[in-house]
């Protein structure tokens, strides 16, 4: 099956093409049940559940019924191991643009075995246009459920299951990326959510939350103006675009008014006065590049303004940012955090998330699978199953980009027990695991790395041994070495863009 | 000197011409000094401050040395009247556009006589650009003011003096404009400038406010961003296009998402999710219209939501919204409105000011005057040298638009006032007195006739004043000149009845006296009042004689009868008026006998009679009405009674000449003349348990926020526990629902017909409100 090209949305064509087999995207599809799916306006996040099966080491006592002492035992094995078939639950979540929606519906249909899914729940603006589609297709009936709530619940559950889900970013610091330390308490929040418009909700529990505020400038009207003002059609080339202007070329500053800071009101010279100001009384040709850096400065200041109002307002001093016009963006990311430390005076940060692209799929999954009771688990991110955070800034990573494709996901095992904190840890608030942390210590991380690399051999060797007798070890060893080389050159070339907090062993 | 054409910037073609010639414009620069510019991005506003010689009628008494009784000087007046020259100061604020800048520093360079001015305040984005300009053509150097500084000194200076400063904007009520009645307390307030940016400035006390936000995204984001979508350069058209426009063309909105409204976040359909979101993925081509449309929106929501979270962070209710985005467009004053109106669910109003634009010059102007100390005065505006509010929606008044230019020029003129003027101690909630009985800009029919009651009755007033003059040069042209410029004002009232502030009788009635002073006409009935108060002085002792020979109960109705009647006499009304004209021999009694029977229109007179048999009040305070019979006949018999129960009384009158109102000089030489006849009122002069007392106003009608100082001084001092207040202008037109916190008398005979059909009576219906305030009260 060809996923790659062929598909054409008018003036958008489709330059990107896959490099993963659609089978290593929608994984375990025999087993799937429990379908969610979440359609923006450009980006499909489907979601399901499905039951894997591990091989497991067991270890069995060896029947020592005839009362023996241990040393009497020398020189037969203490235990015995049992390569087992275990079965454990997995969430898969995978995005990829709209215009593969049908072509994966059909990859999905024919590989789906399980027969007693009757219902997929659907989520996002997109929801209704595919309706007819998703059931023509899958034979599904597509049952909707609100965006918000949806949001919401996927939000309350990355942040408490995965314990690097929130970051700062920082564009000039060593670490592009500042993972945050999941508080146990993860509540009350401000969810800033950037689509087209911007909502603002408050979060005070696992159930309770409030849109307190909203504004319509939002990625909606960067990417509407943008295309008015630079005839580029596309979101991710307007911000491009944005990332090489100046956008002080267009936008009127203090000192331009005022020859430099206006003291007595305290503004500095360089401030803003006037977006878009120098394009009133110019007569002169602007470049689309400042244009478009001048819109995203403006609405990312103008966001992070109503951000800090209504944190003030509300008491509320953790700030996620979510939405397509975020979406690992690291210029919207800068702007955004910029505008924050500007208006709050440091006191407030402005926080992303790792997987905010999937909190609708997440959120309309937990509600399909209620019954469930997926909150009474723990789950962990699986990192072999799991693309991870990358930068898509065009600016900073094309090649990377380009390599990455359409396609993301994100697996999550549940784990077989409910995990907590030890009782007896001082500040549960500030502990934090790890002794090093390599996404700062460069030093430290390129040891590591190396180490790591090194040892590969000696790890494949050792998988090999461990089993002689059982069928491909070699083949399947193999395919180990390839996946964790590859997964260690991604981190070695990306140690700022890293899915995650790279720690010491 | 021609000032219109020939003036080009660029691709802005100045296609206004002026219809005022200059020296209309600059007025006074011959007295000018204390020169203050602020030059914005497109407009100049200039100030300065004049001196300005009025010819004032004074009465003198004459010299009465030799010691003979009033009856014996019959025949001869009983004062003297001379127009003298009084000068008085006023400043002056005068906007124009920056393109006519060196044409207006030439005049003025041109007509400036006086050389001590060697400084010219400036503030603004423009100052430094025209700096070198105007020290070269002045002569006088640039002494630069920081901006934000002025500004709110002027947002002060025009919310306290200017009783009808802030309005409410409703594009789709009766009265587009709906004004607010000045508290005496303005802080603490808001202001949002929207300028190029915004800033939010907050405003604690005269010298205290603090920029605690701002955006960039401002009038010049619309500017900037609309002359890139639109390759429409013009602010004005811009917003022009804007009012054409359809936003939901271009913006994204919730149904266009949901496909209607998302019930369980409390949106509507039509709110607008995303501005611009239909051009994101949209390949058609949009009209400049509704990208204006849209444009405005997003940048007006915008700021509303921004003033709303900065209001309720600080706590603040009074929100106030100024700068170049907002002058006089209605545009954007309505959508602005809108959107606070939504996001603070209508717990904030969106406050506009009609001054606004002058704001920044009024307070580089405070600034270079601080020695003068004019914030120790009271000022007002001059309605015959204001411009006043205009309408200039593209789409509301076309005509009325393309008349005026885009304001090419428009002025505002202040007169100080000669005293503090302070609320009447008295008044039960000085926060929610309102004086006028009638909004005029709202009550649609009220104001149809009063107009037209005003215009009938401006020959008859020509007339008078020509009469006043018969000696002086040029009454003629000078009172035809008076005509064709209050006329144009009535005519103005008419189709923007907003332009003064809230329309009323009262503000008619003042725009006339300001428009006969204009052309030296300071008082038209000074001859009039002579006339009558010399006629009416010879029948006093008569009156009081044949008052005290009647039982006490007979008295006290005789007493309010006289006062009832005296009223009828009033040059104010146009009925009286023109039987005064006809039939000069109208007397006293003939006056009591048209009065209506009781029970009147409004008869408290049981009430006041019970209270009248009980102890007699400490003191009370008479707000007169009119010369001759009405003062002499009717309130001098009456509270001649209250002195002699007991009871102070203190007369309050007018400072300046209105009608034939008595003034307080006039009604020194009668109170003179009737203490000589009287040992009554003699005695009381003596033991000053009768006083004169000036209200501060030169008006028919009375604003009890605004008296004179020393007026509240004696009420307070004297312990004042009845206020009487006479006549159709101080007690019908206005605060016929004043509350009071003491005792009071409202009192006045209805002279028109349409006024006493409305409220139910006949012509010459007679209003008797006698009220205590309730107890709980106090």
């Amino acid at each position: 099956m060809a996923l790659s090209g062929g598909v054409d949305r008018g003036s958008h064509s489709m330059d990107k093409s896959i490099t993963l087999p659609p089978d290593e995207i929608f994984r375990n599809l025999e087993n799937a049940k429990r379908f969610a799916i979440d359609i923006g306006g450009s980006l499909t996040k489907l979601a399901y559940y499905s039951t894997v099966q591990h091989k497991v080491a067991k270890v069995r006592s060896f029947d020592h019924s005839t009362k023996v002492s241990v040393q009497e035992t020398d020189g037969d094995p203490l235990y015995e191991i049992s390569v087992q078939e275990e079965i454990t639950a997995r969430l898969h979540f995978i995005k990829f643009e709209n215009a593969y929606i049908e072509t994966c519906l059909d990859f999905i249909k024919d590989h789906l075995v399980n027969t007693e899914t009757k219902v997929i729940k659907a989520t996002g603006g997109g929801a209704h246009k595919f309706k007819d589609l998703i059931e023509k297709k899958l034979k599904l009936k597509v049952d909707k459920e609100d965006e918000m709530t949806c949001l919401i619940k996927g939000c309350n559950f990355v942040l408490k299951n995965i314990p690097h889900e929130a970051f700062v970013y920082a564009k000039h610091a060593d670490s592009e990326f500042r993972f945050q330390h999941t508080h146990p308490d993860i509540f009350p929040y401000l969810l800033i959510n950037i689509g087209s418009g911007v909502s603002i909700v408050k979060v005070e529990a696992e159930d309770k939350f409030e849109r307190i505020g909203g504004s319509s400038i939002g990625g909606g009207t960067f990417w509407g103006l943008g295309a008015l003002l630079t005839k580029t059609k596309r979101f991710d080339e307007l911000l491009q675009l944005a990332s090489k202007g100046q956008h002080t070329n267009v936008d009127m500053l203090v000192k331009d008014i005022y020859g430099g800071a206006y003291g007595s009101l305290g503004l500095t010279g360089d401030l803003i006065a006037s977006s878009f100001g120098k394009s009133a009384t110019t007569d002169k040709e602007f470049s689309k590049e400042d244009m478009a850096k001048s819109l995203l400065h403006m609405i990312s200041n103008d966001i992070g303004q109503l951000a800090c109002l209504y944190a003030k307002l509300h008491n509320l001093t953790r700030v996620y940012f979510g939405g397509f016009f975020i979406r690992g963006h690291p210029v919207t990311m800068h702007t955004i955090t910029y505008s924050i430390n500007f208006f709050t005076k440091g006191e407030v940060q402005a926080l992303f998330l790792r997987h905010e692209g999937y909190l609708g799929a997440i959120g309309a999954f937990l509600k399909g699978a209620e019954e469930d009771n997926p909150n009474q688990y723990s789950w962990g991110e699986n990192y072999a199953g799991s693309s991870g955070l990358m930068s898509v800034s065009p600016e900073l990573n094309p090649v990377q980009r380009a390599r990455s494709g359409t396609f993301d996901m994100l697996e999550m095992d549940r784990l077989e027990r409910q995990l907590v904190n030890l009782p007896l840890l001082q500040d549960p608030t500030s502990y934090i695991p790890d002794t090093v942390d390599l996404t700062e210590d460069v030093l430290a991380r390129e040891y590591w790395l190396y180490c790591f690399e090194e040892a590969l051999d000696g790890v494949v060797k050792r998988a090999i041994a461990s089993q002689k007798d059982q069928p491909k070890a070699v083949e399947r060893a193999e395919k180990f070495r390839q996946k964790y080389r590859h997964k260690l050159q991604t981190l070695r070339h990306q140690p700022l863009l890293s899915r995650r907090r790279m720690t010491w062993p | 000197m021609a000032l219109s054409g020939g003036v080009d910037r660029g691709s802005h073609s100045m296609d206004k011409s002026i219809t005022l010639p200059p020296d209309e414009i600059f007025r006074n620069l011959e007295n000018a000094k204390r020169f203050a510019i602020d030059i914005g991005g497109s407009l100049t506003k200039l100030a300065y401050y004049s001196t300005v010689q009025h010819k004032v009628a004074k009465v003198r008494s004459f010299d009465h040395s030799t010691k003979v009784s009033v009856q014996e000087t019959d025949g001869d007046p009983l004062y003297e009247i001379s127009v003298q020259e009084e000068i008085t100061a006023r400043l002056h604020f005068i906007k124009f556009e920056n393109a006519y800048i060196e044409t207006c520093l030439d005049f003025i360079k041109d007509h400036l006589v006086n050389t001590e001015t060697k400084v010219i305040k400036a503030t603004g984005g423009g100052a430094h650009k025209f700096k070198d300009l105007i020290e070269k053509k002045l002569k006088l150097k640039v002494d630069k003011e920081d901006e934000m500084t002025c500004l709110i000194k002027g947002c002060n200076f025009v919310l306290k003096n200017i009783p009808h400063e802030a309005f409410v904007y409703a594009k789709h009520a009766d009265s587009e404009f709906r004004f607010q009645h000045t508290h005496p307390d303005i802080f603490p307030y808001l202001l949002i400038n929207i300028g190029s940016g915004v800033s939010i400035v907050k405003v604690e006390a005269e010298d205290k406010f603090e920029r605690i936000g701002g955006s960039s995204i401002g009038g010049g984001t619309f500017w900037g961003l609309g002359a890139l979508l639109t390759k429409t350069k013009r602010f004005d058209e811009l917003l022009q296009l804007a009012s054409k426009g359809q936003h939901t063309n271009v913006d994204m909105l919730v149904k266009d998402i949901y496909g209607g409204a998302y019930g369980s976040l409390g949106l509507t359909g039509d709110l607008i999710a995303s501005s611009f979101g239909k051009s994101a993925t949209t390949d058609k081509e949009f009209s400049k219209e509704d990208m204006a449309k849209s444009l405005l929106h997003m940048i007006s929501n915008d700021i509303g939501q921004l003033a709303c979270l900065y209001a309720k962070l600080h706590n603040l209710t009074r929100v106030y919204f100024g700068g170049f985005f907002i002058r006089g467009h209605p545009v954007t004053m309505h959508t602005i409105t809108y959107s606070i109106n939504f996001f603070t669910k209508g717990e904030v109003q969106a406050l506009f000011l009609r001054h606004e634009g002058y704001l920044g010059a009024i307070g580089a102007f405070l600034k270079g005057a601080e020695e003068d100390n004019p914030n120790q005065y009271s000022w007002g505006e001059n309605y015959a040298g204001s411009s006043g509010l205009m309408s200039v929606s593209p789409e509301l008044n076309p005509v009325q638009r393309a008349r005026s230019g885009t304001f090419p020029f428009d002025m505002l003129e202040m007169d100080r006032l000669e005293r503090q003027l302070v609320n009447l101690p008295l008044l039960q909630d000085p926060t929610s007195y309102i004086p006028d009985t009638v909004d005029l800009t709202e009550d649609v029919l009220a104001r149809e006739y009063w107009l037209y009651c005003f215009e009938e009755a401006l020959d008859g007033v020509v007339k008078r004043a020509i009469a006043s003059q018969k000696d002086q040069p040029k009454a003629v042209e000078r009172a035809e000149k008076f005509r064709q410029k209050y006329r144009h004002k009535l005519q103005t009232l008419r189709h923007q009845p907003f332009a003064y502030g809230s329309l009323t009788v009262r503000s008619l009635l003042d725009t006339r006296e300001h428009c006969l002073n204009e052309f030296n006409f300071p008082d038209p009935y000074s001859k009039i009042k002579q006339k009558e108060n010399d006629m009416a002085l010879k029948y006093y002792l008569k009156v009081v004689k044949s008052v005290e020979e009647l039982s006490w109960e007979q008295r006290q109705f005789t007493l309010v009868k006289g006062l009832l009647a005296g009223n009828v006499f009033d040059w104010g009304a146009k009925a009286v008026s023109d039987v005064l004209e006809s039939d000069p021999e109208f007397g006293f009694e003939q006056a009591k006998q048209q009065l209506q029977e009781r029970p009147w229109l409004v008869d408290a007179y049981n009430q006041w009679i019970e209270r009248l048999k009980g102890p007699p009040h400490k003191c009370a305070l008479f707000f007169v009405d009119n010369s001759g019979i009405d003062i002499i006949l009717g309130v001098f018999p009456f509270i001649r009674e209250l002195l002699i129960r007991g009871t102070e009384v203190v007369l309050a009158s007018n400072s300046g000449p209105a009608l034939n109102d008595v003034t307080n000089s006039e009604l020194q030489i009668l109170t003179e003349r009737i203490a000589a006849m009287d040992p009554v009122i003699h005695t009381a002069l003596k033991e000053d348990r009768l006083a004169l007392v000036q209200n501060g106003s030169s008006s028919p009608c009375l604003d009890l926020s605004r008296l004179d100082k020393v007026l509240a001084t004696v009420v307070r001092e004297r312990g004042t526990d009845l206020v009487i207040i006479e006549g159709m202008g101080r007690a019908i037109h206005t605060n016929y629902y004043a509350m009071l916190s003491c005792e009071s008398l409202k009192l006045a005979v209805i002279k028109n017909s349409w006024l006493a059909e409305r409220l139910g009576g006949k012509i010459f219906s007679v209003v008797f409100k006698y009220e205590v305030p309730s107890k709980a009260q106090g």
